[in-house]
């Protein structure tokens, strides 16, 4: 009897080592998040304390209550979700008819354009920044939201794959619409784009998590408080001159990631799908 | 005959002048916001230009003269990028490698472990480097050096020492994007065909050739180009060093991109900062024309 | 010796079962076609042969040892796979003597296998080049090189000729039998060309649905199958059925064993028809024949028949094959009643 026992467990004993390990590593990915979730329940007290505790023992909210009392919360985040709804918005009403033209119709200059748009994409904030900046300034829009939407208008990274998912669109269906004398913006809305609803949405998943996470831009491009987004206000709470609460701090960068966890839970897939879609091209 | 071939004049001009509509406001925006800002970049770099006074003085190449050869911060920017990006590539290559081999097989704990790891890669930039800002507190109640402590391993100063914070900013970003590119790698191993690998086992090759013979010459295509994907990310660099060190201790961890950023909107030296900005537009466009030439010679074996 | 055995062998993909219980023996030295339509497990048994997609249960036994838990690459196989499976950034001839590096085999020594070989496959002037510059058929010659040199006990081929052209294919299939002559080694053969089965192989295995239909040679399996299945899988075009009676029972005839005349057809089954169609193959004629409750397919050499004729279709005692309602055919002294009963009908039914 001992020897099959012994049989089985050294068959599957590097299993079970491979397995824990794996679990190992996960917890390296996840354990920040938990740590940031855990600090964010405890009184400061208990955040400088050593050794530190794996769960609050004085759970509270305390952290929570000198965020929402401490700074116009709700301003920053309705600046985030309009800014990011916006631009989402705008990308796509100018991407769907730059990609529809990129992908079925030539005209001279097309290749010189897309070409253009390629390059356009990995052009960074950080290249263009000080001329928009001027830009802004030179027009009064620095107060406004208007410098965090307007440069983000054409989505390059939608265009290319919107455009690609336009070609895979068999050419017979539009000839057939065209001889039943369809109108071309009705070919357009009515036969492109609900085969093509799957890749809007990952596109608009993208630019929802580039937007609702950007940090640089709106550090440049806002003056004062009242435009200024979510993200800036998490950042300053590092600031606070009475010394880092690490509680309060967790607390907001909570708020911050975690409409961003809830969009993961529900569409896990499909944004994975999008992110990897980008890398391999 | 006049009225047929007006009608067909008339429709010829309108059929060619609606692609150009359609793709009329997404190049407007491109050209406004992207294009236009990078010639005047280059522009501005001639100039000495404070934006509280609006007229600007030209001065040639002195901006440039003084950034390489006077000043010497500009150069430790330049090299302390250079060094993240190394950093940073290397390791992400290499473990994003191994994780994507690790965790392959299509089974519930490997896809579980893939979400898991690409998690880091949707929240905000800032976010992680102020969570881990806190983990790496260099007090002893920031949770590594209190792992540290239970090793009996005496606690890092992490972001407060110059020797090591180059260092966790690393880790950080790294942290970040193993997830992403691990994925990436496993949809490239996927589309090796399955039969190459038992047509190996029965040529009775054992792991470490398959890997090196097979698996790796395979995947090379698709590891240099994200190695320039990669470097193109990491010169970027400025989320995590402004939260996570402002550029210091010193200017330990001072980049590119944040001195431009601290030249133009704390010392107001807008040209000079077009000039640092400059440089960095050059060294992305020559790594972007690398990404496309690369790109369009990717090969397929069949 | 290199006799493969397979004993109570069991094949689960997941809950779905595909092989059950099949028992099989492959003959020493013989070429064995396992032949049928996709998914009747062929695949599935040669690649336990080779180790790679191995058995749920049973054992496998070559020689006479079990190879069960034997790895693929011990077990002293080749396989040529159905795409080549080369390994694409390796040239030809690192392709063909990567085996024989992992074997340990010296370089002077694989120098000259690899030498040897290539001149049998004609392969000597692309040793330097990739695969992927190579066409179909020369690509196949290096799966083909690779899996030789290695002098294995067992050849094992999946479909190899599938992705080549028609002439090509002609070709490439009197090479491999003029290649197993002279190596004399056990070939396993795998296709879902009936046509390929019969040309080629010394031993059939018909399957379908995991289970084996008919073992035999080809003229075994032609003319005395063993039930309706291999009757009808194995023949352009397939065996005729023709309901004897009511409850099912089928009697069969090869096309070409008809005899076709406008009366007084010379035979035993006689029956009336018309002619319905007419396909000139060269040769031979095909005719599809209506008999009004039923049709059935005449080969002939007599090419004079034109559709909407009528005719007598006759086929000889000896040429009939009986099955029962099962499909199982009827081999004992049921035949003496069906033949009567076939007698008296006449042309009536």
């Amino acid at each position: 009897m001992n020897k099959a026992l012994g049989r089985k467990i050294r068959r599957y004993l590097p299993e079970l080592i491979n397995n824990i390990l794996k679990l190992f590593v996960v917890l390296l990915f996840l354990f920040p998040f938990y740590w940031m979730f855990i600090t964010s329940f405890k009184p400061y007290a208990e955040t400088i304390q050593f050794p530190p505790t794996l769960w609050p023992k004085n759970f509270t909210l305390d952290a929570y209550k000198t965020i929402f009392s401490g700074m116009d919360l709700t301003n920053y985040i309705k600046n985030s979700v309009i800014v990011t709804a916006t631009i989402i918005v705008l990308q796509t009403v100018v991407m769907i008819p730059a990609a529809y033209a990129f992908a079925k119709y030539e005209f001279f200059g097309k290749k010189l354009m897309f070409a253009m748009v390629l390059v356009a994409f990995m052009i960074p904030g950080q290249i263009t920044f000080i001329t928009v900046y001027i830009m802004m300034a030179k027009w009064k829009l620095l107060h406004t939201l208007l410098p965090q939407i307007i440069p983000f208008g054409a989505n390059a990274f939608g265009i290319f794959l919107l455009r690609q998912n336009f070609l895979q669109v068999p050419e017979e269906i539009i000839e057939a619409a065209r001889l039943d004398n369809t109108p071309e913006w009705k070919i357009m809305t009515h036969i492109m784009l609900p085969m093509c609803k799957s890749t809007m949405i990952t596109i608009a998943l993208f630019s929802f998590v580039s937007h609702w996470n950007a940090y640089f831009w709106p550090l440049v491009m806002t003056d004062s408080e009242k435009v200024r987004p979510l993200t800036i206000a998490i950042e300053r709470l590092k600031d606070l001159e009475y010394g880092i609460n690490w509680n309060t701090i967790m607390a907001g960068n909570v708020l911050l990631v975690l409409p961003i966890l809830v969009a993961l839970m529900f569409a896990s897939k499909r944004i994975i799908q999008a992110f990897a879609y980008k890398g391999v091209k | 005959m006049n009225a047929p071939a007006n009608r067909r004049r008339w429709r010829f001009r309108k059929e060619s002048f609606l692609p150009y509509l359609m793709v009329a406001p997404a190049m407007a925006f491109l050209g406004l916001f992207t294009f236009y800002p990078m010639a005047n970049l280059v522009y501005l770099s001639f100039f000495d230009y404070n934006l509280v006074n609006p007229v600007k003085k030209y001065v040639g190449l002195r901006n440039y003269q003084t950034m390489f050869f006077i000043r010497r911060d500009f150069m430790i920017a330049l090299k302390n990028t250079a060094v993240y990006t190394l950093a940073v590539v290397a390791c992400l290559i290499t473990l994003s490698l191994l994780c994507a081999l690790w965790f392959q097989k299509d089974t519930r704990l490997n896809r579980f472990a893939q979400t898991a790891m690409f998690t880091p890669h949707l929240i905000a930039m800032l976010s992680c480097a102020m969570i881990w800002s806190w983990i790496m507190d260099q007090n002893s109640y920031g949770l590594l050096n209190a792992v540290l402590e239970l090793f009996k391993i005496p606690p890092l100063r992490w972001l407060n020492s110059s020797q090591t914070a180059m260092l966790s900013v690393v880790i950080v970003s790294v942290w970040k994007s193993i997830g992403y590119y691990a994925l990436v790698i496993m949809s490239a191993l996927k589309s090796i065909p399955v039969e190459i690998y038992e047509a190996a086992e029965l040529d009775n090759t054992p792991k470490w050739r398959v890997f090196f013979r097979l698996t790796l010459p395979l995947l090379s295509p698709q590891l240099f180009f994200l190695l320039i994907v990669i470097t193109i990310n990491s010169f970027k660099v400025f989320d995590t060093i402004r939260v996570m060190t402002n550029g210091g201790p010193g200017s330990s961890t001072d980049v590119l991109a944040y001195y431009i950023y601290r030249y133009a909107f704390q010392h107001f030296k807008i040209g000079y900062a077009s000039a640092a900005g400059t440089v960095l537009m050059v060294i992305l466009m020559i790594l972007t024309a690398l990404y496309f030439a690369v790109l369009g010679r990717k090969v397929h074996y069949q | 010796m290199a006799k493969i055995e397979f004993r109570n062998v069991c094949k689960y993909f997941g809950d779905t079962k595909v092989i059950e219980n099949l028992n099989l023996t492959i003959e020493d030295g013989k070429f064995t076609v396992l032949v049928g339509a996709s998914g009747c497990g062929k695949t599935t048994l040669l690649r336990m042969i080779a180790g790679i997609g191995p058995a749920t249960s049973g054992q496998i036994l070559l020689d006479g040892e079990d190879i069960t838990d034997v790895p693929p690459g011990k077990r002293g196989i080749a396989m040529v796979f159905q795409n080549y499976a080369l390994y694409p950034t390796m040239t030809v001839r690192q392709n063909i003597e990567f085996g024989l590096k992992n074997n340990g085999v010296p370089k002077a020594e694989r120098e000259r296998l690899v030498a040897e070989v290539s001149e049998i496959v004609g392969l000597a002037n692309l040793l330097d080049r990739k695969p992927s510059t190579l066409s179909g058929g020369q690509r196949q010659r290096v799966a083909l090189a690779r899996a030789m040199v290695k002098k294995p006990k067992v050849f094992l081929m999946d479909e190899p000729l599938s992705n080549l052209d028609a002439k090509l294919r002609a070709q490439m299939r009197v090479e491999l039998i003029e290649l197993h002559k002279r190596l004399k080694t056990t070939f396993v053969y795998v296709t879902h060309d009936q046509v390929e089965a019969m040309s080629m192989a010394d031993k059939i295995v018909l399957m379908d649905n995991g289970v084996i239909q008919q073992e035999g040679t080809p003229e075994e399996i032609y003319n005395d199958p063993n039930n309706v299945f291999t009757a009808q899988f194995i023949g352009t075009p397939p065996m005729n059925m023709l309901l004897v009676d009511k409850s099912g029972t089928l009697v069969g005839f090869r096309p070409e064993k008809v005899s076709l005349a406008y009366e007084n057809a010379e035979g035993f089954l006689k029956r009336k028809g018309t002619i319905s169609t007419r396909e000139m193959l060269g040769s031979e004629t095909l005719y599809r024949v209506d008999l009004g409750d039923a049709y059935v397919m005449v080969k002939s050499f007599n090419d004079k028949f034109r559709p909407d004729e009528k005719v007598e279709i006759a086929v000889c005692e000896e040429d009939l094959c009986f099955f029962d309602p099962d499909g199982v055919r009827i081999r004992d002294s049921r035949i003496d009643g069906l033949l009567q009963r076939l007698a008296t009908a006449g042309g009536d039914k």
